[in-house]
């Protein structure tokens, strides 16, 4: 950690030249990884993360920089180099800093740090034992993991502010291999939280969410080729908000928006999705895989409700891009670690309930795609074009769920989607995922209730829709 | 302190054998927006991984900083992480090669150029993408990169390697817009001779990538015979070669199991890795410390060889393929620089050849939307309808969908257009007989 009066010499040699604001990110991170596979641990590793990030700005130039050299003398020399790009005159002056008072959702109750690897492993081969229980063949290999993780950060900037937090992650995953003389299939499932170990047990249940990765794994292997072409489709609850995450999550954060680059700049106040649909980013659900209390620049966590009943009213906002937008940050800018020059990103981003049942919308449904097990996807946020592909699949034939196909992707343009969501249930629930992007891979939840578009082009082999 | 000292200090834990992989790195990154420099980074990175073999069990343990107390840190974790281990695999810390081919992949005279004249051409690639054509509407930013890294493997038993090598790229974004049709296209240019610099070129390809797009709409859905592009050959290859990891082979999940010495692609398909190649991604040295040498992967269609690491290598009886790659702490095996041997064909010939089809220009979403074990596909793509012999209009929202193994069957002609891309591959054209595209 670097003290209260590093951080103001630090801050003030940065501003010398002119920057209109500077800021510290020091960060002190460590982590642990396990893997089991085919029942005997494989991998166990350990890993710790220190450094420090130095961004400065002025007006819409941000100059970053990041040392592991935490001396007084390796700090003043990164904060001298990186005050080269501008050449001016002192503007501010820090003289002392303040702590923000931020809420602590998240406490650590019992760290990682205290549970033993051989508790780690007993977790896993937990859910490896229940996958075995299956005595399927067909199953060739499993692959059982958990990562916790451990951060701390402190942040000093030319506001005058500073602030401290430590945090905790913990994931467990199975990834099951299935094959037959056809071929092979995977199943994957991997519950994560914000919470001490116990929540895998009290809240997750291991064995059941084993059992689901090899089950996937073995129904796909039956499953036909998903047929291609426009078709309705119902996206399950939960993973399924992976839709929104690409395909309007993105291109609502201030990165795109501030510059023109979004397909949805410049339309705040428009209807820009049906009625039914109303999203929200959320930093502050206790304890979630995507929370956080307070963002990488000091703005406390919110909850931001983007659009209401059809209509876009906000933004993911991070302070630099809020220049350009005349907006504050909204305390959604983050990083993956002190290397990352931090930005707007999302947190927890979901699709609030609707009034259907989800029976109700699959009942509604004469011929079409019920998808339900998602891979991810990617998006341009700037066409809106996005995709992601499906795990689990099945056709809907006279509003029953019929038979399980494989390979579905669905892609399409974001506006229009949102526009041609017709049925929103009433089973919101959420996921975890990692998010990929300019400030590196973070946390994030994706959800959403079950949902139905009326229309999407699904990519697929099997040939039309019958 | 010294590397050496962790040796002694590991040593008077009672670990005889231990290695440290060692990677340090200078990265400047500028980009522009609107004529502005909007993002300025200068980065002096550094990360070690430790690992220690103790009852033949390997530990390892990574950090960023380099001090006694770390060095403690990491014989500590790699203690504890050995303990639990419970995988049998021969484990080695390799005493190294007889020899090393000597090649050069550090061009010093990259730090001579001056900032200002690397930002001159940052300007100069903006404006040209904005010149080339009215309906540029906006360029999302241009971008200019530069890395350099030394890379040092040394153990307990004496071995000590180091590669330093750099690089830079142009790179741009430019969003074409007509009648609230909106497409954006990326292109780069990578090397690490500042001669080779040629913006124009770039800003062409960037410009007309994006505009050589609009007024597209979807083909309808069928089976088509298709042009690839050697963007999408280099993307679809990358995933279809990760079958060739022994690991996966070993472990039952490998497309490529039980299929050595037989042949599994077209007979116009030969795919080569060629570390030793004058290229920026050239090694003497894999992750393991073994001497790199160039082989087939793919021989006219038949599978030559899996790529090995010692341990992989080891278990198969063959010694290892010096593919050895660190992921984080996990040793893995990937190709070097993946080649795909080209033909004769210009790319013109494989349009005529295919006459009424489609040209597949791009694919994204290749971590949603492709399955590296069981080879399925389904991508988000654009392309060029075919039509008489000759590059059409553009396609909008559509996928291709297939299987690696069938696609590579497939393969009917091989085009003489090669391209290089940053994920160190090499690749022309080709002419696939049938593919899924989902459309109207």
């Amino acid at each position: 950690m670097i003290s209260k009066n590093l951080a103001i010499l630090v801050l003030n040699e940065a501003l010398s030249t002119g920057a209109d604001y500077a800021e510290i990110f020091f960060e002190d991170s460590h982590s642990q990884g396990i893997t089991v596979e085919n029942g005997k641990v494989e991998t166990s590793t350990s890993s710790s993360m220190c450094g420090v990030g130095l961004r400065l700005l002025l007006k819409n130039q941000c100059v970053y920089g990041y040392t592991n050299d935490l001396s007084k003398k390796g700090l003043l020399a990164l904060a001298s180099s990186l005050k080269k790009s501008f050449n001016g005159t002192q503007l501010i002056t820090v003289t002392d800093l303040e702590v923000i008072k931020a809420p602590n959702r998240n406490p650590i109750i019992r760290s990682y740090d205290d549970v033993s690897r051989e508790e780690i492993i007993a977790l896993v081969k937990e859910g490896i034992d229940e996958i075995n229980s299956l005595k399927d063949p067909r199953i060739v290999r499993t692959i059982g993991s958990f990562g916790a993780n451990h951060r701390f950060v402190a942040v000093f900037n030319s506001k005058g502010k500073w602030f401290k937090r430590a945090s905790e992650f913990g994931r467990l995953a199975y990834m099951v291999v299935c094959a037959d003389e056809k071929g092979f299939e995977t199943g994957f499932e991997g519950p994560g939280c914000q919470q001490d170990i116990s929540y895998f047990g009290n809240v997750v249940n291991v064995r059941k969410t084993a059992r689901k990765a090899a089950e996937t794994a073995l129904k796909m292997l039956t499953a036909k080729e998903c047929p291609s072409g426009k078709m309705p489709v119902v996206i399950g609850n939960g993973w399924g908000g992976v839709l929104f995450h690409e395909s309007c999550g993105h291109p609502l954060e201030a990165s795109a928006i501030s510059k023109g680059l979004s397909c949805f700049a410049g339309k705040e106040g428009e209807m820009i999705a049906s009625k039914l649909v109303s999203a929200v980013d959320d930093s502050t659900m206790p304890q979630a895989w995507g929370s956080i209390d307070i963002d990488d620049e000091g703005n406390l966590g919110e909850k931001r409700v983007l659009i209401q009943n059809g209509k876009l009213v906000n933004f993911m906002i991070d302070d630099f891009n809020g220049r350009r937008m005349n907006r504050e940050g909204n305390g959604a800018c983050r990083r993956q670690n002190y290397r990352y020059c931090p930005t707007s990103r999302m947190s927890n981003t979901y699709i609030c309930n609707g009034k259907s049942t989800p029976e109700e919308i699959i009942a509604a449904t004469k011929l079409g795609l019920y998808a339900v097990g998602f891979n991810g996807g990617s998006v341009d946020p700037t066409t809106g074009e996005f995709n992601f592909g499906c795990s689990e699949a099945y056709i809907i034939r006279d509003g029953k769920i019929a038979e399980p196909v494989k390979g579905a992707t669905l892609i399409g343009k974001g506006e229009e989607i949102l526009k041609n969501i017709d049925m929103v249930a009433n089973d919101l629930d959420v996921g975890q995922g990692m998010c990929g992007a300019a400030s590196g891979s973070i946390r994030t939840n994706v959800g959403q209730p079950t949902l139905r578009i009326k229309e999407i082009t699904v990519g697929g082999r099997g040939g039309e829709l019958k | 302190m010294k590397y050496e000292k962790f040796f002694e200090l590991a040593k008077a834990q009672g670990i005889e054998n231990t290695e440290l992989f060692i990677r340090k790195s200078y990265s400047l990154s500028v980009s522009l927006f609107h004529g502005e420099v909007d993002n300025y980074s200068s980065d002096n990175g550094f990360s070690v991984i430790a690992r220690g073999l103790i009852n033949g069990k390997f530990g390892a343990a990574s950090c960023d900083v380099w001090d006694e107390e770390k060095a403690n840190y990491l014989i500590d974790a790699i203690v504890k992480n050995a303990k639990v281990i419970e995988n049998n695999d021969p484990q080695f810390i390799f005493e190294g090669s007889p020899k090393y081919k000597k090649i050069n992949t550090f061009n010093k005279d990259l730090a001579k150029i001056s900032l200002d004249v690397k930002l001159a051409k940052l300007h100069e690639l903006e404006e040209k993408i904005k010149a080339y054509d009215p309906r540029i509407h906006e360029i999302e930013g241009v971008f200019y990169d530069e890395i350099s890294e030394d890379v040092i493997l040394m153990n307990s038993k004496g071995l000590k390697l180091s590669q330093k090598s750099n690089y830079y790229a142009y790179a741009g974004a430019a969003v074409a817009k007509l009648d609230g049709q909106v497409k954006t296209n990326m292109d780069l240019l990578l090397d690490n001779n500042f001669d080779k610099v040629n913006i124009d070129e770039l800003a062409k390809k960037i410009a007309q990538g994006a505009v050589e797009q609009l007024s597209g709409e979807p083909c309808e859905s069928g089976n088509y015979q298709a042009v690839l592009s050697p963007n999408v050959v280099s993307s679809l290859l990358r995933a279809y070669i990760a079958s060739a990891d022994a690991e996966e082979v070993q472990k039952n999940s490998s497309l490529f199991k039980d299929k050595l010495g037989q042949k599994i692609a077209s007979s116009k398909v030969t795919v080569e890795d060629r570390p030793l190649d004058k290229t920026i991604f050239a090694k003497s040295f894999d992750d393991e410390g073994v001497a790199t040498y160039n082989k087939d992967i793919i021989k006219n269609g038949t599978l030559e060889t899996y790529l090995y690491n010692l341990t992989t290598g080891a278990k198969d009886g063959v010694g290892s393929t010096a593919n050895a790659v660190r992921y984080g702490s996990k040793i893995g095996t990937a190709p070097t620089f993946l080649v795909f041997k080209p033909g004769k064909h210009t790319q013109e010939e494989l349009f005529k050849t295919v006459n009424n089809g489609v040209y597949i220009t791009e694919v994204s979403g290749l971590h949603a939307g492709l399955n590296p074990q069981s080879g399925n596909f389904s991508l988000q793509s654009s392309g060029f309808l075919i039509k008489d012999g000759k590059k059409d209009r553009p396609l909008d929202i559509i996928t291709i969908s297939g299987n690696l193994l069938k696609l590579f069957q497939d393969i009917t002609m091989v085009g003489n257009d090669v391209k290089v891309f940053l994920s160190a591959t090499s690749c022309p054209s080709v002419i696939i007989k049938k593919i899924a595209v989902s459309g109207k």
